[in-house]
């Protein structure tokens, strides 16, 4: 059928419609055909290329980062409050693209008026203009940097990193650590503890726009938070730590010692209250330090051979297995003869006579000592006596153990074995009773010594008071018994008075007031080993083992001081350990922090 | 009334009049406008591009909250910053050697305890 239509000059037109559908259906061919084009184009991008378009698209849009935990704040007791010592600050590293900076003098004034430092020095470094990146200064707080970037000089910048803080500048630097360039805790408290200190650090996986924004709309974002690091509380008191740290600095000082420790212990628990070392550093500026050594916390990493104040524990080992009592009295040879060698005493106190326990304290008999050894083997240095011995010093002392403080580097030191090795092993045990042939740190003298005093508990000696939980709330660490019956309460009370008479009988200014607190102690001057054998003639470290309180021992004081440059007619012990123990121990009074007698 | 119009229409052209008009009566749709098949395809395009830019302008809407929510987190680890600077300088202006050297420090007078203290 043929419709009349019109035409432009207003005839009509015949039009087949069969013709006007085949011209519509080529057109809607026509765009079929365009748009299957489209698609199948689209098709082969988004569905077969789909992995390779995807992976170059997510190279410019997706962005990682790792977003750093907050590492755990360090507090320390100050009283019965605590106080952060150790905290996290955002510090500024200031560096500078010398080929941008137009005028080098201006920009170097500018620069030492900002953050500080010489001028000169900065210009020298902005002289090199081959060099795209150099650093001008680091740690700069955030204020010195605005100040500096509102010059707004071309070339200069600032880049934001975390670092670790320490507001009481070098006080327990060496139980502390630090944390080095790299955000690893390195030395002390900072490296044993590192794992829980650090945190997890969280993710971001974002699909970007140009600046690094991540887009809200993608679904396939990935943010974890981190987890914030633990806090820790040491049992530290700072008030007792720094005046410990500037009592034994003077002491080695006046003595001329090379170096030295001393450890404040709280008996009733094993907490540790100050421990110090001299020399020691400023954890802040830890890069300044030339003698690596200086980073290890010596009171835990450098035994040596202890000494006389050895005696105390011999004697509360004898005490205790009952072959001698606090008011025995024995007749002293003044020297005993083991395995060809002859052991004697100091000449001024050593003659030949009766004495009781006290006296073989007082007097550091090394005779004495040897004697209470040998009522260990029935009378004789035997098998017996070595065996006996050997599990007080390794067993119930922990000597030649680690006590597993949170300290990195601690030393066990040395207990040798009691079998009968052919190598002169009496005279080895004999030695062992006045504290040579053996090796004990500060820190392991003290928890051996506050067993003793305590009633016969080895607490683990520890740093570590509280930790935060995951809600942030500090949770109390209770004490750890590592062992029970060390010695009896017997023998923990009579080894008070026997302890006392000695303080009591030396030349101690001022003197301690016996009749409101309770002082004890025993002095050591310890020969020093060659590496080759033998022992130096002339070289000695003097220690101190003593203690504080009122009704009771509160506080274990272990001073040890080696090589001290003393007179040739005193003793080490005597001489530069013991004046840092009075020192210590009266600044405990003095402070409050021994409570006196109740009567 | 559009049945005569439409007769007019069938019947012949006004002069002048230049128009182009088909009706197909022959589908049985009772006089119904019918839309071609171009005006269809080009109706779901403009679909798909309303679509489109539909969803477009959400995902834009979307995305601007990110940079609300970067802004925000800025300002939180800026607040962080300040408050960890305060608390550094709080703990430094407390330290021991700071309170030791200190004017009311210098001026104090060392003393010993001078009764019992019981606890």
């Amino acid at each position: 059928m043929v419709y009349p239509i019109a035409s432009r000059n207003g005839n009509s037109v015949d039009v087949d419609p069969a013709q006007a559908n085949r011209r519509v259906q080529a057109w809607h061919l026509a765009l079929m055909l365009v748009l299957a084009v489209f698609v199948a184009r689209a098709f082969y991008v988004q569905v077969i290329r789909h992995d390779y378009y995807r992976s170059v698209a997510l190279e410019d849009q997706l962005k990682q980062y790792e977003v750093p935990a907050a590492r755990g704040i360090i507090s320390a007791y100050d009283g019965k409050q605590t106080v952060p010592i150790v905290l996290n600050q955002k510090l500024y590293t200031v560096y500078a693209d010398p080929s941008f900076i137009k005028d080098p003098d201006k920009a170097a004034d500018s620069i030492a008026k900002a953050i500080g430092g010489k001028a000169s020095d900065y210009r020298k470094l902005m002289d090199d203009k081959q060099r795209r990146y150099v650093v001008l200064a680091k740690k700069v707080d955030k204020t010195a940097k605005d100040k500096l970037l509102a010059y707004k000089y071309p070339g200069i910048g600032a880049q934001e990193h975390p670092y670790r803080t320490y507001p009481q500048g070098s006080l327990a630097g060496q139980i502390l650590g630090f944390v080095n360039d790299e955000g690893q805790g390195t030395y002390g408290i900072e490296q044993s503890l590192h794992d829980r200190l650090a945190g997890k650090p969280g993710e971001l996986k974002a699909i970007t726009d140009a600046q690094g924004v991540p887009l809200a709309a993608n679904g396939s974002n990935i943010e974890s938070d981190p987890v914030a690091g633990q806090d820790v509380t040491l049992t530290l008191d700072i008030g007792i730590q720094k005046q410990v740290e500037q009592l034994l600095e003077k002491g080695i000082k006046a003595d001329n010692a090379e170096s030295g420790s001393a450890v404040v212990m709280d008996l009733n628990n094993g907490a540790i209250k100050a421990m110090a070392n001299y020399p020691n550093y400023d954890p802040g500026k830890y890069y300044e330090v030339e003698d690596a050594g200086v980073f290890n916390n010596s009171a835990v990493t450098h035994p040596i051979e202890i000494g006389s104040i050895m005696k105390t524990l011999t004697t509360a080992a004898a005490l205790d297995q009952g072959v001698i009592k606090p008011d025995t009295s024995y007749y002293d040879p003044s020297f005993y003869v083991v395995d060809k060698f002859r052991i004697t005493n100091i000449e001024e106190d050593g003659g030949a006579g009766n004495r009781n326990i006290a006296q073989l304290l007082n007097l550091s008999l090394n005779t004495g000592a040897v004697w209470e050894l040998m009522q260990m083997g029935g009378g004789q240095i035997n098998q017996k006596a070595r065996s006996a011995w050997y599990d007080y010093m390794a067993n119930r002392y922990m000597f030649g153990k680690e006590t597993g403080i949170e300290q990195t580097g601690e030393n066990p030191g040395l207990v040798p074995d009691p079998a009968d090795n052919g190598a002169a092993i009496d005279l080895t045990y004999a030695n062992t009773a006045f504290g040579q042939a053996m090796l004990a740190t500060p820190l392991q003298t003290a928890g051996a010594m506050a067993a003793v005093l305590n009633g016969g508990t080895y607490y683990k000696p520890q740093l570590i008071a509280a930790t935060s939980d995951k809600a942030g709330k500090m949770v109390p660490r209770a004490p750890q018994i590592i062992k029970q019956g060390v010695v009896s309460k017997a023998v923990s009370d009579a080894m008070v008075p026997l302890m006392q008479y000695v303080v009591d009988n030396h030349d101690i200014k001022p003197a301690f007031d016996q009749s409101r607190y309770v002082v004890g102690g025993k002095t050591g001057t310890a020969q020093i080993a060659k590496p080759d054998g033998g022992y130096y003639e002339n070289e000695f470290n003097g220690t101190y083992l003593g203690f504080v309180g009122g009704d009771k021992p509160q506080y274990v004081i272990a001073v040890f001081v080696n090589k001290p440059k003393v007179g040739r007619s005193q003793y080490a012990g005597t001489a530069a350990a013991q004046p840092i123990f009075a020192d210590i121990g009266h600044m405990l009074i003095k402070n409050s922090y021994v409570i006196p007698k109740s009567k | 009334m559009a049945m005569g119009r439409q007769q007019r229409q069938l019947g012949g052209m006004n002069r002048n009049q230049n128009a182009v008009s088909f009706r197909n009566n022959n589908g049985g749709n009772g006089g119904k406008t019918m839309l071609g098949p171009i005006s269809n395809t080009i109706i779901l395009m403009v679909l798909a591009c309303l679509l489109g830019l539909l969803y477009l302008t959400q995902v834009t809407k979307t995305n601007a909250y990110g940079y609300v929510i970067n802004d925000l987190q800025q300002q939180q680890s800026q607040l962080k910053a300040d408050h960890e600077d305060l608390a550094v300088a709080s703990a430094r202006l407390q330290s021991l050697d700071r309170v030791q050297n200190s004017e009311v420090a210098k001026n104090m007078t060392a003393v010993a305890p001078s009764g019992s203290v019981k606890p």
